[in-house]
This record gives C-alpha cells, structure tokens and sequence, in this order.
C-alpha cells in the first residue's frame, strides 16, 4: 500500500502533485492500494490518521519542507522532527521536499526497519509558464520529473531503497547527457545545472535494502 | 598584503557575479526556476537575486559554479 500527500497551492507544489498522479495511476494499473491526500486533505490530521490506520508500506511526500520538517497544503507541517517523525517508522519513504533528507531523514532512518530517501539541499526545478494547468507535459520540467519518479517506480518493481536510489541517480544522468548536446540552448543548460544539484543531493538514510513489494 | 588579497577575493566575488547574470540573462522570459519553498523565479527575478546577493542568489550562485565544475572535468574525461 502506498500514501501520498498532494500539495498544490503554489507552481511547485502544483507540479509535483501533477508527477505524483502518474505514479497514483502507475500503482493502481499494478493492484497497489493507494491513499491519495491531495490538495486540502495534505493535513497533519488526515496524514497521520491514514498513517496510523492503514500503515502503509510506501510513503510519498510531496511539499515544501526544511531540514527538520516536511508540509502539507499551505505549507502547515506533516512530518517534524522530534515531533512525530516517529509515525514514518516501518514504512519506506520518499520526501520530495527541500533539505529533509538532512535531519528529519536521518531520525527516521534511525527507526527499526525503516527508510528515508530525501534531498539534503534544496530540490529545485525549472518549469515554463504556459504549462501551469499541465505540468506533466512541459518539456523543460521533463527530465526533473522522470528522475524523481523513477524512484517511485523502481520501488514498485521491488527494488531495495538502496537500488531505486541508483536506478534514479542513473535516469537523472541519462537525462544530463541528453541535455549536454544541447549546449547552444539557454534554458537546457541551466536546467542541466539544477538537475544536478538534485541528483547530487539525493540520499538514503536507514534500512537501505528494504524493499517494498517483495 | 590583507587589503590586496580582500579585493582579489572581491574582484573575484563580481566576475563570478557576472557569470552567473550572463547565463541567466539568455534565458527564455517563460522560463521559471522553482526553488523549494522559496517560489518560482522568472529570468529577470533570478538575475535581480543574484544582483542583489540575497540567499536565493548565492544558491543560484553555488549552483552554476557547481554544474561549471562538474562540467569541465566531464569534458576533461572524454
């Protein structure tokens, strides 16, 4: 089973709830259960209720973050750090959120059979405007997309943390190389530049060889 | 000898300055940078940040001198 809060009240927020609905859609076509909080259900009291209830093995967070914490609609907290970081324990989860990764990822990884993928630094993307109402079909958003999800979808396929990682990391660099020949293109060389900041900052913290789906 | 190498350091803070607005300034006016929880900046917002060297433009700053980097020792490999 698999949750996922779905943010979208601002460009970045809109465009990563858009990439998730993919994924929603991806799972479901597999038989995975998915709980679905998008837009005003991204609460603390809808997530950890859900959380709670159904413990899902999979958990996607999609919002603005810090390094001690990960939000939801309005950019209102879910997650914080020695706050309720402990309701992610047992779980696998993808943070795609600023800098979480860097402390609030560490204290969940810590828990027992428990992980956390996240970013150390802030994740960034570069969109157009013109595809606010579509943001899965913008090209220049593209490469950021297939990165990020890929995460989610070698984990659907079984693979460790430690593997959906790399996997990811591998599509990501797949993508900077197309985007190298491209050099006489502004807009692709510095989505070039920030797709590799996020690469870069991509990390895994706990029980790495968990999978989900076994 | 400090004064000397303070605007060495200085005159180095500005070419990088300069770097990053030239490459920022060919950018398409619908091209936006969305950063985390910061927003989404279009060119001319980016290249204000960087001018101004708030924190928004020393990440961009930080950002551009790493992809530089990691660029020419991709290019050194091959």
């Amino acid at each position: 089973m698999m949750l996922v809060t779905r943010p979208d009240y601002d460009p970045g927020t809109k465009y990563l709830s858009s990439w998730s609905q993919i994924l929603i859609e991806e799972a479901r076509a597999k038989g995975i259960e998915v709980l679905d909080l998008p837009g005003t259900k991204a609460t603390k009291s809808e997530f950890e209720g859900r959380l709670k209830k159904k413990q899902p093995s999979l958990v996607v967070l999609n919002g603005h973050g810090n390094e001690d914490c990960v939000t939801g609609q309005e950019g209102k907290p879910l997650v914080e750090s020695k706050v309720n970081a402990e309701i992610l324990s047992s779980s696998v989860t993808y943070a795609v959120s600023c800098q979480s990764a860097a402390r609030l990822g560490r204290e969940v990884g810590g828990y027992l059979n428990t992980a956390y993928i996240g970013y150390e630094k802030k994740f960034s993307i570069l969109h157009s405007h013109g595809y606010f109402k579509r943001p899965s079909e913008d090209p220049l958003a593209k490469p950021f997309m297939d990165f990020s999800n890929h995460i989610v979808r070698s984990l659907l396929k079984g693979h460790t943390v430690e593997e959906s990682v790399r996997r990811a990391k591998e599509v990501g660099e797949t993508h900077l190389r197309s985007l190298e020949t491209s050099l006489s293109d502004p807009d692709i060389q510095m989505a070039a530049a920030f797709l590799s900041r996020d690469i870069s900052c991509l990390v895994a913290h706990g029980d790495t060889v968990k999978c989900i789906i076994y | 000898m400090n004064d000397s190498k303070t605007d060495q350091q200085k005159l180095s803070d500005e070419e990088i300055r300069s770097l990053v607005v030239a490459r920022l300034s060919v950018l398409s006016p619908d091209t936006y940078v969305s950063i985390g929880s910061d927003g989404s900046f279009s060119r001319d917002e980016l290249i204000a940040r960087v001018q101004a060297g708030d924190e928004i433009g020393k990440e961009i700053e930080d950002i551009q001198l790493e992809w530089l980097r990691s660029w020419k020792a991709r290019a050194a490999a091959v």
